[in-house]
């Protein structure tokens, strides 16, 4: 045992050394090119089978689309088509292509190979993420009258649709290659697994600048897979990657410090952490304490002893923003900003205890029938101001005579506790939206899905305000008017103010460091970050 | 003389943490948001991590934590190891040989794998106090084979020993013999064995600790202290980040100075 856990000890410390001095493994620069780092390999190159962030990642890299999605006034934008119509009952697409479209390989671009693309999404047996959007994707036909027009018809109206296009990617039709031939900006050369990713210029895209250069700036990209923050920094700061997307608070204000040019807060991000309850009747808890979790006095007592402020402040060093929505606050178009701001009191959180019949002996909180009050909050290990916010919620909660653990758990353990034992008590963790349409947030509103975290995969709404919920997000789902959407989206976020099914924490800020080289970046906080204009960006002095 | 000094010194550390945690005003779990990885002030002497807590406080309660659980659980390990390598020793051969056997299946075992899963098998509502004692129980508990194979060797010399022999021809009985014999002659083996463990253990919850599985949040341990040394946007905020190693390290060598010194003896 004892030589065991040497042995341990010295491999633990020859790994950190190797780590920390082992030379980046990444190809050199090419001229031109522009280098970052992405923190895990892509599990796929095939567009259509995209369903994490490096995939999607590399899909928008080298994916031509019909309509793109500026990251900054969240429009769609006509790319490989030139014109796009909608039929006022909403269920007829009308796709123009602009003539002369090419492949990376030379081939012609034609409606036939949109068609293919489209079906192949569309078909369950892809098993694309995508197509869920679609609603009923197998009712979906799509017709080609000509070489270069597309008609789609829907079963029924599709709020939005238009943002559907920007996730699928045009292929060549029966030659599905990987991203080795592509009509989007970028084309995939070499991939050296854990290693590196390299893109190269797409010689037949189709897009120019206003004065007539060929589209992208950059002849290639170089993505090191990379997943060591302080290399990546390190490697930043010599001048080897010219931006990082998503920088820590932390390392924030080591760069701010050392290259106070190079950093950038863009505000908060669409993204939320949150702490809820394990509310699901089947949850192997003791009864008293599922009635805790079905008290909404009692989640009311939690918020109100939560200081959010100073969780945004230390947790991430002041580049966090207060949070009590699922909307965030950077989202203009949807948020609800008559909710009403819990007054952050202990007092008030007592109170609200003690309508319930709870009390206090000491320092600890019984409930009615003499139980104290103890739980564990169940968090994800490895996310630093994620545990600095189960620490600091911790101390909140023990002023109002709360004993609460905090069990940091690896991801699978966590997710297999959430998804399929529903063994917690409570959970602190996150949720990224990618996109700022509510409707993307579906899966989570609705009592009947399995994402529902606090209560999933209810047969029927468990409570009224759950089904007013279910009928206020179908509702903003299928309402071709933008009022009555933002009335719904209004109503849903009023509702879970005040049941607090999840208690919002804060919405992290958009951290990050684009080198003072890097020309054309335009700031965005949807993904994918600073290179949503890549084909603008470009190093000072490479190629254009 | 040359044990004095850094039995002299550990006595001080011990003395000085308890003395530090007796009149500090502050809790170990206690944050002061207003002073978020302060300097060294007179309020804070070694100031503050990352949520406001005392350093000093904690620190000098990782170091008490540490230095108990570890003793405990080497004093139960040796206990065991003692019971087990005796047992063998003074059965006969193939009871022995089997005896021995398992010890070093129990030796190769994937044991800190193991220690992982037993750790993360406790009970997501386990205190802090709970998961502090479970880890060292279970150090103690994995710990004993080296030593039993060890104390197997040494008893086995003892058993075939002159003085041994004339015990049991005088008819000294059983309880006799290892109360006036066996004892006596085990010592200078076991008190290595217990002195090997106290460091090894420090360091195995020191590595439980970094692994996020050792002493729970919010009662202070070296591991979870050790973690912050893997931030360099720390170590570039305070010097007072390595504290804790400084102090392990101090220490690991005077507990490995007692051991040297009783081999030496020994």
């Amino acid at each position: 045992m004892l030589n065991c856990l040497r042995s341990s000890l010295a491999i633990a410390s020859l790994t950190a050394l190797l780590t920390i001095f082992a030379p980046c493994q990444s190809a050199p620069r090419l001229h031109g090119e522009l280098a970052w780092a992405i923190h895990y390999d892509p599990k796929t190159f095939d567009p259509a089978k995209v369903d994490e962030q490096a995939s999607e990642l590399v899909r928008y890299l080298t994916g031509g689309v019909l309509l793109r999605i500026n990251r900054q006034t969240q429009e769609p934008e006509p790319q490989l088509a030139e014109s796009f119509q909608v039929s006022p009952q909403g269920t007829l697409l009308v796709f123009r292509l602009r003539p002369g479209l090419r492949f990376s390989d030379g081939s012609a671009l034609t409606s036939a190979d949109v068609a293919w693309s489209l079906r192949r999404v569309l078909a369950p047996a892809t098993g694309a993420v995508v197509a869920d959007e679609f609603l009923l994707p197998t009712l979906v036909t799509v017709e080609t009258p000509d070489k270069l027009t597309v008609r789609i018809h829907l079963p029924k109206r599709i709020i939005g649709v238009g943002k559907i296009f920007d996730e699928i990617a045009i292929e060549p039709a029966n030659r599905p290659s990987e991203g080795r031939i592509t009509s989007g900006p970028f084309v995939v050369t070499d991939y050296k697994r854990g290693q590196y990713l390299r893109l190269n210029r797409n010689p037949y895209y189709w897009r120019r600048d206003a004065a007539g250069a060929q589209l992208p700036y950059a002849t290639s990209l170089r993505l090191d897979v990379l997943n060591n923050r302080e290399q990546e920094i390190s490697l930043f700061l010599r001048g080897e990657y010219d931006l990082i997307d998503g920088l820590s608070p932390d390392y924030f204000d080591v760069l701010a410090r050392r290259s106070p040019q190079s950093v950038r807060d863009l505000g908060a991000s669409l993204n939320t952490e949150q702490i809820w309850f394990n509310q699901a009747s089947v949850a192997p808890l003791p009864d008293f304490e599922k009635a805790w979790f079905q008290n909404r006095r009692f989640r009311v007592a939690v918020s109100e002893a939560l200081h959010r402020a100073d969780l945004a402040r230390i947790a991430y060093d002041g580049h966090a923003t207060p949070a009590f929505s699922f909307i965030s606050s950077a989202n203009k178009i949807w948020y609800n900003s008559k909710l009403k701001y819990p007054q952050e009191s202990t007092a008030e959180a007592n109170r609200f205890l003690a309508s319930s019949g709870f009390h206090r002996n000491g320092n600890q909180l019984y409930d009615s029938a003499g139980h104290p009050v103890k739980f564990s909050i169940v968090t994800n290990s490895g996310n630093a101001a994620r545990l600095k916010m189960a620490s600091m919620i911790q101390q909140d909660l023990a002023a109002i005579g709360m004993q609460v653990t905090i069990v940091p758990l690896d991801f699978p353990a966590l997710i297999e506790r959430l998804m399929h034992k529903q063994d917690y008590e409570a959970c602190l963790l996150g949720i990224s939206n990618a996109e700022p349409d509510p409707s993307s947030m579906m899966n989570m509103w609705l009592s009947s899905s399995p994402n529902h975290q606090w209560n999933p995969s209810e047969k029927i709404p468990a409570t009224e305000w759950e089904a007013e919920i279910d009928k206020q997000m179908q509702l903003q789902a299928s309402s071709p008017s933008q009022q009555a959407r933002k009335l719904a989206v209004d109503r849903v976020q009023q509702i879970v103010a005040d049941q607090l099914p999840f208690i919002y924490l804060v919405y992290p800020n958009v951290l990050q460091a684009i080198s003072p080289q890097l020309r054309g970046v335009q700031p965005a906080i949807l993904a994918p970050g600073p290179v949503w204009n890549i084909d603008y960006l470009r190093r000072q002095g490479g190629a254009r | 003389m040359k044990k004095r000094l850094p039995a002299a010194i550990l006595l001080l550390l011990v003395l000085g943490a308890a003395l530090v945690l007796r009149v500090t005003p502050y809790d170990y779990a206690f944050q002061d948001r207003d002073a978020i990885m302060a300097p060294a002030t007179a309020l804070h002497s070694s100031g503050t991590d990352e949520l406001g807590r005392d350093r000093t406080v904690r620190v000098a309660a990782a170091l008490l934590i540490g230095l108990a659980g570890a003793t405990a659980a080497a004093a139960i390990t040796t206990a065991i190891a003692a019971c087990f390598g005796l047992l063998a020793a003074f059965s006969p051969p193939s009871i022995a040989a089997m005896l021995m056997f398992l010890s070093d299946v129990f030796l190769s075992l994937p044991w800190f794998f193991l220690l992982m899963m037993a750790r993360s098998l406790l009970p997501l509502t386990a205190s802090p106090l709970v998961t502090a004692v479970v880890t060292f129980l279970v150090l103690a508990a994995l710990g004993w084979p080296a030593c039993a194979r060890a104390i197997y060797r040494g008893a086995t010399v003892l058993r075939s020993s002159e003085w041994m022999i004339q015990g049991y021809a005088c008819g000294l009985k059983n309880r006799q013999l290892i109360r006036l014999h066996l004892v006596p002659h085990l010592r200078p083996l076991l008190m290595p064995q217990f002195l090997i463990c106290v460091p090894a253990f420090i360091v195995a919850e020191a590595n439980l600790g970094a692994l996020g599985l050792g002493v729970g949040e919010p009662m202070p341990s070296w591991g979870a202290m050790l973690l912050e040394l893997d931030n360099s946007a720390l170590l570039a905020r305070s010097s007072w980040v390595y504290l804790p190693i400084a102090l392990l390290v101090v220490v690991l060598l005077i507990l490995e100075s007692f051991t040297a010194e009783v081999e030496t003896n020994a």
